[in-house]
This record gives C-alpha cells, structure tokens and sequence, in this order.
C-alpha cells in the first residue's frame, strides 16, 4: 500500500506542477487573451469592456499569488475561462464538445493495439523463427513507419471513398442524436472502426516488437526450463510463467504510450472529421487561443497521468513483488 | 485469430449501410468557416466570434440586400428607402405583415432598437455606422428614419443591410456582446434549432416567415462538420452536400466531371482582388517607375493558370473586379498599359530609376546594397503561395533577388498592417461599388503611419486629389456624376500604381441540382452564388425548390 501511496503522492505533484506551468506560461507571453479579443473587434471595444474582458480571461491588477490561487479555485470547480476563438464559448464547454471522443478513439485503439501487439509478441517469441517471428515485426514496422495521417488518408480513399465500406466522417451518423440505443452504439462502432484501424496499425509493430524481444529474454530463465522440467502444460509456461513476467516492462511504456498517440491521433481525427480534440487543439494554435490551450494541455495532461495511475495499479497486481515490498 | 477475421469481415461487411443521412426537401450546406465541433451561437450581430452561418444568412434579416450580381437593392424587411432632398435624412418603410418566429409582429420598434444597441454596445456595430448616423427614430409603427451627421451617400449600403434583432426578446439580454443566443427569435426563413451535435445540426423552416406559403420551399437547412477544405471536397464530389462555398482544385475534372447533368460550379471574379502590395514608404517602392516595372515583370496569366487554376482572369490596371463592371473606364483601362508582360520594359524602366545591375546580374538599390526583397505570404495558403512562386521567378529574370517567404498568417496580418514588410500579397476588400476600393488604395482617410495597424491601405499611399474625388462621391446621388467621379479614380490609379492589382477574386460557389434546383449561375444571375456572403445568401435559400 506505501507503493500505491508514494505513486499516488508523486501524480499530485505532477498535476500540481502541469496546473502551475499552464498558469505561468501565457503570464509570461506578451500581450493577453483580452488584447488579441480586442483585435478580433478591430479596437472597437470600450475600456469598460476590456476590463471586464480581461477579468472573465482571469488577467486582473490583482497581486500574482491572490491570481493563481483564483486561478486553482477555478480549474477544481472545472472554470476554465472564455475561448478566444470561439468566443463568448466557455473554455470548459469547448473542450467538453471533444474530450469524450478522443478519449473513447485513442483509448479504444491503443488498448486494441496493445492486446493484438502484445498477443503476436508473445506468439512469436514461443515460435522463435517460424513464419510469425520473421514475416509480422518487419512488416508492421514497416507499415508503423508512415505517418499517422497518411495512413488514415490511405485507408480513407481506398475503403471510404472508392470501396464505400466504411462511414468517411464524423462520430455517428448525421442524423442520430447520443442515446442509449443499439442503433446508436452501432453507428459509434462502425465510424470509430477506420479511424481506430489507421492507430492500431501504425503501433503494433512496435508493441509485437517490445514483447517478444523481452519475453525472449525471458524464455532463457531458469525457472521457464523448471517449469517446463515440471511437465508443465506449455500454455500454461507461455501464459502464466514467461508472459506474466516479460509484461510488466511492457506495461510502462502502455502508460507512456498513450500520451504519445493523443497527440498523433490528432491528425486521424483531422482526416476523418472526427469531433475530438484535434481540430480544436490546431484551431486554438493558430488563433493563439491561450486560455484554450491552457485548457486542452491540462485536459491532455490530466489524462496522461491517470492513465499511467490505472498502469501502476495494474503494476500491483500483476506483480507480487510491489506488493510485499509495501508489506516488509 | 479466426473469430477475429470473421468479426472484422463482419464489422466491414455491415458497415455498408447507406451512406446518405437525409431526409427529402432538406438542403445540406457546406459553408467556407471550417470547424471539426460546432459551439451553438446564433448571435447575428457577432460576426468576429464564432457565429454559426444561418445567424445572419437564414435567421436575421437586414432591411435591403445589395445584389452584387446586378448592382441593386433587393427590398426585404424594407419595402423602399428614400433620402431627404438635402441627403442628411434616410427614411425607410418597412414591410407590413412580418413576423417574429416567435409571433410576435415586427415593427419599426425593432429597427430603432437594433441601432440604439450598436451605438449602446459599440463592439456590436461592425460596419461603423454610427460614425455618420446621429439618430435613429421611428415615425410610425412600420417607418423609420435615420438621421445622418454630414452627407455620407455610401452609408445606405451599411444601413441597409444590418441584421436586425428584435427588441422583445433582446432588451432582456444584460450583455448582448458575451451572448450566444443559443434559441434564436428571427424574421427569416430558417429559425428553428431543431438539432444541434458537435457535428451536425439543423434547422428548420419559421412558421410565421413573411414569404410563406411561396417560399422558402426548401423545408430544413443542415449542416455537417468540415475540419478542412479537403473533407468538404469530398463530400461535395461524393455528392453528400448540396451546395458549397469553399475552393475545389481542378473542378472541372473532379467535381464536374463525376456527374455533368447535376454537378455545376460558378467562380465568377467579382470577390476583392488580390494585389502584390509594394510598401510606399520605403525606397525603391516610392518610385512610381519602379512600381510599374514590378508590374510588367509579372506574367499574369501564368500567375492566374499555377496559382488559380485558371479559375479568374489576370486583372487590368484600374484593378476593378468584375462587380464594378458598369463603372469601368475604358480610357483607363487603355492607359494602363503596365499589366502586360514586358521584362524589357521593366528593365528599361528599373535602369531608369537608377537601379542598374550590378555583380551576379543583381540589380543595387540606390543606397548601393543588393536588391534583395522577401515577398510575404501567409503559410498554408496555397494559391499565394502557387502565384508567389510565379511571381519570384519573374522577378528574379529582371534582376531583383526576390524570394518566397511564409509565415504565420497571425504574424504576417500584424506585418502588413503595421507596415513592416517590402513586397507581400494581399486582397482588397470587397464593396458595393469603387469608392471603397479607391478609398482603400489611395485615400489619406485609410493611410496610417508605420508602426500602427492600418485596416487597408497596407501600402500606404495617398494623393490629395484622390481625397478629394472621393469627399465628392460621398456626396453625389447622380448616377452620371457618380460614373464621371470614378473614371477620374481609375485614370488616378492607372497613372501612379499604387499597388500592383493582379487578378480579381473568384467567389467560389458550386452545386447539386440531383435534389435542388434553382441555383444561381452565368444562365440565371439573380444572386451571387456563394453561400458564404451574408447577406446575400437569404435570396439563393429563398428561391430553391427540391426536386
């Protein structure tokens, strides 16, 4: 419980730093949200709104520590200012739009990447130089190799376009509404299904890659030849004796992966018009929209972290030593 | 892995559900703003905000529509207009018989109280129109009459067309600058929300509109999120919109060429034109000469073929786009005879000015440097940056080491307004008629110094007489003295240059006539055909019929 204790004590300072740095970092840039929004209305806005434009963006005469400490209250109760380019949209409201998607896309697919890379790792390592160990990593590494964004384009044009097998945009269907029916889960699935595909290909060879070369590593113990002496049954060795065991450092990079392909699914998104965060991010680049990039890196961050706090918690589980380590 | 190839074939298989979500008699619309999650803001009097297109193209209508196509006022909230025989008085009649969407009748209370709000909120007032307006009051219930602080004929274009809001429902409104207006009370002929997702959303037709039960016959009007230019060309070709606003490359075979009996397309060049800006406060560009010589350097119609896709023409020298037709002087036009491609003349002309080449074939500035010049254009916008490539290479036949240069479009919008750059493209607004135009290329009213952000006039030029001229247009109602006031505008700009104009703009436009028909196009001009012209668009929406 103290390694559970200690990760968790080391994600809040995390946290608290990321909240800190987005709060500094547009202090330290030149001009304010508020100027760039009186540019936008060509200089036609009173002193009196100014004001009161740059008290809703949060920039007051206020002494910087009474600023940031507004500054927490706001972000724990989920006010994170007005967006510049959407403007007068909350920044809170314009994240939410996406959030929901790009989660359920990248986590679906890097879990989907994960199960499948991790699986023909495994395979592969059990069948050293069979077909699987030399035909699939330099293959998928290969096809890992193209950018995200081509491959999307790709795999948009030969079966979206010219096949028409699969929806060419967006989330679900024009016309549903999000509810809890069958019909709209299925049209969830079926637009979710190419964009999903184009990161699961993209990464599974590096995941194939990972895995076998540690379970290899693995498979060359001692106790594997034990158990194998024991006239154990070889799945079970392949499952509960060599995986289990090269697993875990595969599981830390899953943590660290998943921050990775949130930015990289950006650009999937990008090309099948799909409501997530990408287009918002690049949006809010272009028209120097702090208090949203303030908003999206914080969103982005928060998920990173507990992604890789579900990871440590998986960690426990899966090995014994974390946890008697918290015992003795 | 068997399950698993049979679940992805199955997955693949099922997926083949139709792919056109839409119902009969509603129009799906693809408008130029490019968003991959649409915020829901209806506010028609916010247009530097995120503003959601029917707010001030199917919801809120202003009192007259300027028709670019054929130069009139279209009577819409308003039935006529007419100035006081001293011009400081504008009076307009309003149409009886117009409702709110809520029911509620419209009045000349409305109108008053959509002014008194822009001079109450002036970030509201976006066409500036009470920097020549002293009053706003209505003499009946359905006529209302504007009072003017000097004579400012071009004001009636700014009046005319201001969305207008109605009082009932906006006077509770504490601050209509933040307010997003998400369930919009309006005149026109689309104001119910009836869906709204990030994505995609819907409305559907006013039951009280005041052209009922004529028009609209379109029912609903739906639009589907776009992130990029590319995504909205493709569901142009595939046929999953009905009309569309944004550029396409090489139209005729990708769009047009799918479907020739319904896939049509307009592109007439009557958008602002797109100028190579020369900055007048640095040497050599004060040089007239030296102005002209660019200019000859420059082959339009290769610029026009790589950079547009031949979808315009290569501009002449008075720089009017093809909205401004009638007003074209052919005197000028003739005089002009520095829009050709002649690298001899240029050269002859530079050499002239003093600049003569030097070591490498590079020609000096007269402080004796090499004349080495970046031409800015913003990154990402590829037909610059096609015309820009054109354009280097001329200049570099003529000896000026002139290169390419993309930036930020943030950063290269402060540049040219401030002043800060030598050579960079740009546009010139479009306005109902030249006097906007001239006042923006050669007026002391729109010249500020370097270093402050200037709107236009990024060149910063200008000529007393043309201040002159132009005081003169503001006040004339006489079509003749109107007409003989511009040709002396144009002969101004043909004679001193004081930007490089090279072609017209083409306002993109395109349909598809398998479900709608009606659409504007060279055959049938009623209206400009692009869907991203507020507030134009209300005649096109008006005047469809589904099939």
């Amino acid at each position: 419980m103290r390694y559970l204790a200690r990760r968790l004590m080391l994600y809040l300072v995390a946290a608290w730093a990321s909240l800190t740095l987005a709060f500094i970092v547009p202090r330290l840039m030149p001009g304010d949200p508020a100027t760039a929004m009186f540019a936008r209305f060509h200089g036609k806005l009173s002193p009196e709104a100014i004001d009161r434009l740059r008290a809703t963006f949060g920039f007051t005469d206020a002494p910087l520590w009474d600023q940031y400490v507004t500054y927490l209250g706001n972000v724990l109760t989920g006010d994170l200012g007005v967006s510049v380019s959407y403007f007068p949209a909350r920044v809170s409201d314009v994240i939410t739009t996406g959030l929901a998607w790009t989660l359920f896309l990248t986590g679906f697919a890097v879990v989907l990447a994960w199960a499948i890379g991790t699986t023909l790792g495994i395979a592969a390592a059990w069948r050293r130089g069979r077909w699987i160990d030399t035909v699939a990593p330099p293959l998928l590494l290969f096809i890992g190799a193209f950018p995200f964004f081509w491959l999307a384009m790709l795999l948009l044009f030969v079966f979206g376009f010219t096949l028409g097998w699969t929806p060419v945009r967006h989330a679900y269907a024009s016309h549903l509404t999000p509810e809890a029916s069958l019909g709209f889960a299925w049209s969830v699935i079926t637009h979710a299904f190419l964009p999903a595909i184009t990161i699961v290909v993209a990464t599974i060879g590096g995941w194939m890659l990972d895995m076998r070369n540690t379970m290899v590593g693995v498979l060359g113990e001692d106790y594997i030849t034990l158990a194998h002496a024991k006239g154990l049954a070889p799945r079970r060795v392949m499952f509960r004796y060599a995986a289990r065991n090269a697993l875990l450092p595969n599981l830390t990079s899953f943590g660290m992966a998943l921050g990775f392909v949130l930015s990289g699914s950006l650009l999937t998104e990008i090309v099948f018009s799909y409501p997530g965060q990408g287009y918002l991010l690049i949006q809010a680049v272009r028209s120097l929209d702090y208090p949203l990039i303030q908003g999206l890196f914080l969103t982005i961050t928060f998920a990173v972290l507990a992604a890789n706090l579900f990871v440590d918690l998986i960690y426990v589980w899966l090995d014994p030593r974390a946890r008697t380590r918290s015992v003795a | 892995m068997r399950t698993v190839s049979i679940a992805v074939a199955c997955l693949l298989l099922c997926a083949c559900a139709p792919r056109r979500d839409t119902e009969p008699g509603v129009l799906l619309i693809e408008e130029k703003e490019q968003t991959a999650s649409f915020i829901r803001n209806f506010n028609p009097l916010l247009e530097v905000g995120d503003v959601r297109w029917p707010a001030t193209r199917s919801m809120y209508e202003p009192l007259l529509i300027y028709n670019g196509v054929t130069g009139a006022y279209v009577p819409w909230l308003a039935t006529a207009y007419e100035f006081s025989d001293d011009h400081r008085r504008l009076r307009f009649d309003l149409r009886r018989g117009v409702r709110w969407s809520d029911g509620a009748p419209f009045t000349a209370k409305d109108v008053v109280f959509t002014f008194d709000l822009l001079r109450r909120f002036e970030a509201l007032d976006l066409r500036g129109v009470w920097a020549f307006v002293s009053d706003a009051r209505a003499l009946d219930d359905y006529t209302v009459e504007l009072t003017f602080r000097r004579v400012f004929i071009p004001g009636l274009y700014y009046l005319a067309q201001q969305p207008i809001v109605p009082a009932h429902v906006w006077s509770q409104v504490a601050d209509p600058v933040a307010w997003t207006n998400p369930d919009p009370v309006a005149t026109g002929p689309f104001t119910e929300v009836t869906h709204f997702e990030t994505q995609a959303y819907q409305v559907d037709r006013n039951p009280y509109y005041w052209q009922l039960p004529d028009r609209p016959k379109v029912e609903a009007i739906r639009f589907l999120a776009f992130p990029s230019n590319d995504q909205a060309s493709f569901a142009l070709i595939r046929g999953e919109v009905d009309w569309a606003g944004s550029f396409v490359p090489a139209i005729d075979r990708i769009f047009v060429g799918r479907d020739r009996a319904h896939h049509h397309y307009w592109f007439p060049p009557i958008d602002g034109g797109v100028l190579l800006y020369a900055n007048t406060t640095r040497a050599p560009y004060d040089d007239v000469r030296v102005r002209k010589a660019l200019s000859l350097a420059i082959d339009r119609p290769l610029v026009v073929k790589v950079g547009m896709y031949g979808y315009t023409r290569p501009a002449d020298a008075t720089g009017l786009n093809d909205s401004y037709r009638r007003y074209r002087d052919d005197a000028a036009v003739a005089a002009g005879d520095w829009v050709g491609h002649d690298p001899a003349r240029a050269a002859r002309l530079l050499d002239e000015a003093g600049l003569t080449r030097g070591r490498g074939g590079i020609r000096r500035l007269p402080d004796g440097t090499p004349w080495r010049v970046a031409i800015q254009v913003p990154t990402g916008w590829s037909d610059w940056v096609r015309s820009t490539q054109v354009i280097v290479r001329n200049l570099r036949a003529v000896g000026i080491d002139a290169q390419l240069k993309t930036i930020d479009f943030n950063a290269w919008y402060e540049h040219v307004q401030q002043g800060e750059f030598g050579l960079s493209l740009g546009w010139a607004e479009p306005y109902p008629t030249p006097y906007g135009y001239y006042r923006a290329m050669m007026s002391s009213g729109t010249r500020k110094p370097v270093g402050e952000a200037a709107p236009e006039n990024w060149h910063r030029f200008a000529l007393p007489r043309a201040d002159e001229l132009l005081a003169q247009l503001e006040e004339t109602t006489d079509p003749a003295v109107e007409h003989q006031l511009t040709a002396e505008l144009q002969r101004l700009f043909v004679e001193h240059a004081p930007a490089i104009p090279l072609f017209p703009g083409p306002l993109w436009g395109a349909f598809n006539t398998s479900r709608f028909t009606g659409f504007p196009d060279e055959h049938d001009p009623y209206a400009p055909l692009s869907p991203n012209l507020n507030p134009q668009a209300l005649m096109v929406l008006t005047r469809l019929v589904p099939r």
